[in-house]
């Protein structure tokens, strides 16, 4: 059941295997050989671009070396990009322009590429250029659906493709109805209120969800299964059921990390594995193009973890997802590609390195361990700037640390990318200082040449392996304590994962508080800046108390009227999960007249409610 | 009760209740002031996150703190700091202050307005620890009284509290005897290995009890070490309590201060104040996860018993025949509960544990059970059995127990 050990071994293997056909190609003539001739091929490969003032790049940095060692070196340590094992990037081209380019292409040719773009991604060839769309994502949620909604228009307008990126308000988040006792100063603040499908509907009223270019990003936990039901329900009543198949998205339902860091699971651990897994063998069947689980270190990052702990609790945490899938008699095959990962970038120097080290431990882990194809090898990655390192104090100061981190997060070839606003210590992201961060984005990969002309333009310098190699053992070290626990969830009932991320944090206000750990505005350079902490001096997103009353009204309302079939599709509920049903099959049918919080009532009566840790 | 007490070493600590409000999980915030405070010497009674502003009210009332400590960060803390301050209020605590912060989140505007309605501080974002614990440690410390106005669990509370700052001393032999006078309480020790799952089990005994008791009350007294040099801790044992946060629950947290016996020297003065005035059926006394060697409920006192049951619980990993036969508890308990038997391990150690009991020829009971799990049938039997030992069981009694009525 814990495969930690195995992977660990299966991590020293790989390198020992790396360091003995470094050796051979050194001293085995026809290796060496083949060595060369191969890269020479790839060299001959790469096309020429140009930069805006006529300077010739090629698309692909390679090591400036012939030398069988160092070629063996790069190619099995750290793959080209988009080939075993990943260091690089997970796919071939990532952001770089379509445009102009001159000599033979690599695989596919300029138009073969965009034709692949366009194809469903289960269909696209291995691992190639990824569909040319912007890896820019922004998060939002506010108020009721209907002003998210508006925001979501608002945030399309500019950009080419739709991307709607959705935040839940707290009562939502743990599965509470808005008319629940104590929660109305709550409701909409931080995130968008939804008691039931008809708010789903409103959501996202107004965007076609099957476009090909339109995708929707669910952040919510404890009650994903409810909220996916309720997303499909409200799909199937504008698009008709023949939709459900072309819809696009993903929806966060990483349980693991809620325990250890995010404190948003209803259920007790392995009732809410359980219906994760329901969820996720539905999905694998009936929604080809979702992401039905987003493994996350952002929470445990942000909820004070190191850059090492952030990247080997979420990766052990997604082996325990791949066995706990594949005890379900799960393929992985099936179900690997369509694992994707969330991550936080933030100031510290191990952040140069992070996205590298885990993909290439994910592939040899999947390959090696988990006998997974390439697409299932491939660790899709995205990325979030760390909204803990934006402070009130000077609060303009962030604008520069999110670019620093957006940097940071490209160069480690995130596929893509939030970046958060600066006003993030005060509210929700007005619109404003959410333009902003939009374009940081846009600034860098549009308007600076760093990510368009070539590849892996600073990947590989000495610094980087160096620290790539430190991380990556401090990372296996991790594995080994979890290991000796018993495996995550045996370390998570000890509070393992959380006592380490607490520590972690005080550590981390500590230094802050003793000046170790310099933050500007703070700390350093002080001067006026302090009077940003308490002023707030941006507009803030709030709920009128009208409005909340409103969506207690039209829940209320929502109840009354389907009264008469609520108790019915509740008791079916019940009875399913008792009898070890799917649940989420069920769902799909109880959410069309039930709200959340009647769900998340009926599956506490069965199965108990969770029991928090310090 | 003599209010005067003989010239004490130091004074009583700082006793501060902290949480975070409902549908809000932000707790990194909190549990680093947490640490902080204990650092510096203060018992920190932990709530946990997502909680109600009723719960909030209600523990502090029983702990009896000094000054209750929020952070919140996902909106709406006009409203809940609010609420909290009227729950204390219709508890006839007015008097306990309210601080908090929540990062920026909370503007210096809110502050005003939270002001108002009766919060005594907001620590605004960028407030440097040491500044923080400063502005606590000193602003909220103070002597806690008899109070002939407290009424209900208030009153309950501040008596454990006297008997807390005066504990170290030694009883007075008259009037122990005076107050020999005991009501129907039933006591129950629950000791065990620490991680054992004896705060789960409680816990889980506690939903058992007040499901089938609909108008009775009882008592959960949990011990946890104080820090030796600091003399601070943090008093979590509220945050995994599902069921036990419930106004029919009176529910004190008591640091040992020192004891190493397992138990706060003030525990059986505070034992001693449930029985006598509290009208609780049951009271669970939760020792410090202990050693081997102790057994923290032992006699006391011209051979009266501490409580009036032990249970001792055990996990499945407990190490092997070797240890089984230096743990003391195993004599003394008249309960042992082997927890945790989701654990593959789990009937290996029941049956070594079998035979130890049954050397020992005292009609010990072995429970086996899952804490852990919702509607454990073997914590159903374990509760049918309390029930049986406190004499809760309606007379004659072939009927299952009523105290363990699953709903
Ligand atoms: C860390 C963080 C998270 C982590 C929390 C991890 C954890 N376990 O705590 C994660 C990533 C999980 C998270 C999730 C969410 N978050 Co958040 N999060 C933050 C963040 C970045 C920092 C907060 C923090 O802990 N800072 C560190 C503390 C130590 O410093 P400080 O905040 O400056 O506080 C100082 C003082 O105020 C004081 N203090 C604070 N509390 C108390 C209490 C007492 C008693 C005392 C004495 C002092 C005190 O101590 C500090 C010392 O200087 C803030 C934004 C920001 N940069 O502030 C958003 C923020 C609070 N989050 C926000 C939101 C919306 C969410 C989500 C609801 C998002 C969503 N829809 O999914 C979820 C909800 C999570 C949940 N379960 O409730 C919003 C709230 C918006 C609002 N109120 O209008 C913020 C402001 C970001 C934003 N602009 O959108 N978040
Ligand atoms: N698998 C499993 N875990 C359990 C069981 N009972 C409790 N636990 C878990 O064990 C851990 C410790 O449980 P607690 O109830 O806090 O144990 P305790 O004996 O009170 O611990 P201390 O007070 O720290 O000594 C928690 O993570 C519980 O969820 C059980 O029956 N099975
Ligand atoms: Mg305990």
């Amino acid at each position: 059941m814990n495969p930690l050990g195995q992977i660990v071994s299966a991590v020293d293997a790989y390198n020992a295997h790396v360091a003995s056909e470094v050796r051979r190609a050194r001293v085995d003539k026809k290796f060496a050989a083949g060595l060369r001739a191969r890269w020479k091929k790839i060299s001959s490969a790469i096309e020429t671009t140009h930069s805006p003032t006529g300077t010739p790049l090629p698309r692909l940095a390679l090591p400036a070396t012939d030398e069988p060692g160092a070629i063996a070196g790069y190619l099995l340590g750290q793959g080209l990009p988009g080939e075993f094992p990943f260091a690089n990037a997970a796919y071939r081209e990532m952001y770089l322009d379509r445009g102009e380019r001159v000599g033979p292409a690599l695989a596919a040719g300029p138009s073969e590429s965009r034709k692949a773009a366009r194809r469903p991604a289960a269909a696209r060839p291995l691992n190639s250029a990824p569909a040319a769309e912007e890896p820019t994502r922004l998060f939002a949620g506010l108020g009721l659906a209907e002003d998210t909604n508006a925001r979501f228009h608002y945030l399309a307008r500019h950009q080419p493709s739709t991307r709607l990126s959705t935040a839940f308000d707290g009562p939502t988040l743990y599965g509470l109805d808005s008319d629940h006792e104590g929660v109305l100063g709550k409701v909409g603040e931080g995130g968008v209120a939804l008691d039931t499908v008809e708010d789903m509907e409103r959501l996202y009223a107004g965007f076609d969800l099957l476009a090909p270019n339109a995708s929707v990003s669910m952040t919510i936990n404890g009650p994903a299964p409810a909220i996916l039901a309720m997303f499909i329900a409200a799909a199937k009543r504008r698009f008709g059921p023949d939709g459900v198949a072309r819809l696009r998205g993903t929806i966060q339902a990483d349980i693991l990390k809620e325990v250890q860091a995010q404190n948003e699971i209803l259920f007790p651990v392995d009732a809410s594995l359980r219906f994760l897994g329901d969820m996720i063998a539905w999905s694998t069947a009936h929604l080809p193009r979702f992401y039905p689980i987003s493994i996350s270190g952002y929470h445990i990052a942000e909820a004070g973890a190191t850059p090492v702990q952030q990247a080997a609790f979420t990766l052990s945490n997604g082996f325990a997802y791949v066995e706990l899938l594949r005890a379900r008699g799960l393929d992985v095959n099936a179900f690997g590609p369509r694992l994707s990962f969330f991550l936080d970038c933030g100031l510290d120097v191990e952040y140069l390195v992070l996205g590298r080290v885990c993909r290439r431990l994910w592939a040899i882990a999947m390959r090696d361990v988990f006998g997974a194809s390439p697409r299932a090898q491939a660790f899709k990655l995205h990325t979030q700037t760390s909204g803990r390192s934006l402070i009130a104090a000077g609060f303009k100061n962030n604008l520069t640390r999110t670019a620093v981190e957006l940097l940071v997060a490209y160069l480690n070839a995130s596929n893509s990318c939030h970046s958060n606003s600066a006003d993030e210590p005060f509210t929700t992201p007005t619109e404003e200082y959410a333009r902003l961060a939009s374009h940081a984005q846009a600034i860098l990969l549009e308007e600076s040449g760093l990510f368009k002309h070539t590849m892996d333009f600073l990947a590989g310098s000495p610094g980087l392996l160096a620290l790539e190699r430190t991380v990556e053992r401090a990372i296996l070290d991790v594995f080994r304590e979890i290991d000796s626990l018993g495996g995550v969830l045996p370390a998570m009932e000890h509070r393992y994962q959380r006592s380490k991320i607490q520590e972690a944090a005080h550590r981390y206000e500590q230094q802050i508080n003793s000046g170790e750990r310099p933050v500007i505005g703070l700390n350093r350079h002080v001067g006026a800046s302090l009077a940003d902490a308490r002023a707030a001096p941006v507009p803030l997103a709030r709920t009128p108390p009208r409005r909340q009353r409103f969506q207690v009204e039209r829940l209320r309302a929502f109840k009354k009227k389907n009264a008469p079939r609520a108790p019915e599709a509740l008791q079916r509920l019940e009875s399913v999960t008792r009898a070890g049903g799917n649940v989420f099959a069920e769902l799909l049918n109880t959410v069309e007249v039930c709200s959340l919080g009647q769900i998340t009532a009926c599956l506490t009566s069965v199965v108990g409610k969770y029991r928090p840790m310090v | 009760m003599s209010v005067a007490s003989p010239p004490r070493l130091r004074p009583a600590p700082l006793r501060v209740l902290t949480a975070v409000p409902l549908c809000d999980g932000h707790d990194s915030a909190i549990v680093t002031i947490n640490l902080e405070l204990a650092r510096h010497g203060a018992e920190v009674i932990y709530l946990g996150y997502h909680q109600a502003a009723s719960a909030i009210a209600r523990a502090a009332v029983q702990e009896d703190v000094h000054a209750v400590g929020l952070s919140s960060y996902n909106g709406g803390h006009r409203v809940f700091f609010r609420e909290v301050r009227a729950q204390l209020r219709a508890r006839g605590a007015a008097d306990i202050p309210i601080f908090g912060g929540g990062g920026g989140t909370i503007t210096a505007a809110d502050a005003r307005v939270m002001q108002r309605s009766g919060v005594d501080r907001i620590f605004f974002a960028g407030t440097p620890l040491a500044e923080m614990t400063r502005a606590i440690t000193g602003d909220y410390a103070r002597e806690l009284r008899p109070d002939a106005k407290l009424r209900g669990d208030r009153a309950l509370a501040r008596a454990i509290t006297l008997a807390e700052s005066r504990s170290g001393l030694r009883p007075d032999p008259r009037k122990t005897a005076r107050q020999r006078t005991r009501s129907a309480s039933f006591v129950v020790g629950v000791a065990g290995p620490g991680g054992a799952g004896k705060s789960t089990l409680i816990d889980e005994l506690a939903a058992r009890f007040l499901r089938a008791r609909r108008s009775r009350r009882l008592a959960i007294l949990a011990n946890d070490p104080s820090h030796p040099e600091t003399r601070g801790a943090i008093l979590g044992d509220r945050v995994s309590a599902l069921y036990a946060q419930d106004e029919r629950v009176f529910f004190r947290s008591l640091a040992t201060r020192g004891s190493l016996t397992g138990l706060s020297a003030a525990a059986p003065a505070a034992i001693e104040i449930l029985r006598r005035r509290g009208g609780f059926d049951l009271i669970f006394v939760e020792s410090v996860g202990v050693g081997q060697e102790s057994d923290p409920f032992r006699v006391f006192r011209q051979g009266e018993k501490l409580v009036d049951a032990v249970l001792f619980v055990l996990p499945p990993h407990y190490g092997g025949r070797i240890q089984l036969q230096k743990i003391a508890l195993l004599d003394g308990a008249d309960l042992v509960v082997l927890n945790k038997c989701d654990d593959p391990r789990a009937s290996a150690a029941k049956a070594e544990l079998g035979a130890r009991l049954a050397a020992n020829g005292r009609n010990q009971l072995l429970h086996t059970t899952i804490a852990a799990q919702h509607r454990d049938p073997g914590t159903d039997a374990l509760c049918a059995a309390i029930g049986r030992l406190a004499g809760l069981e309606s007379a004659g009694g072939e009927k299952p127990c009523h105290l363990c009525i699953g709903a």
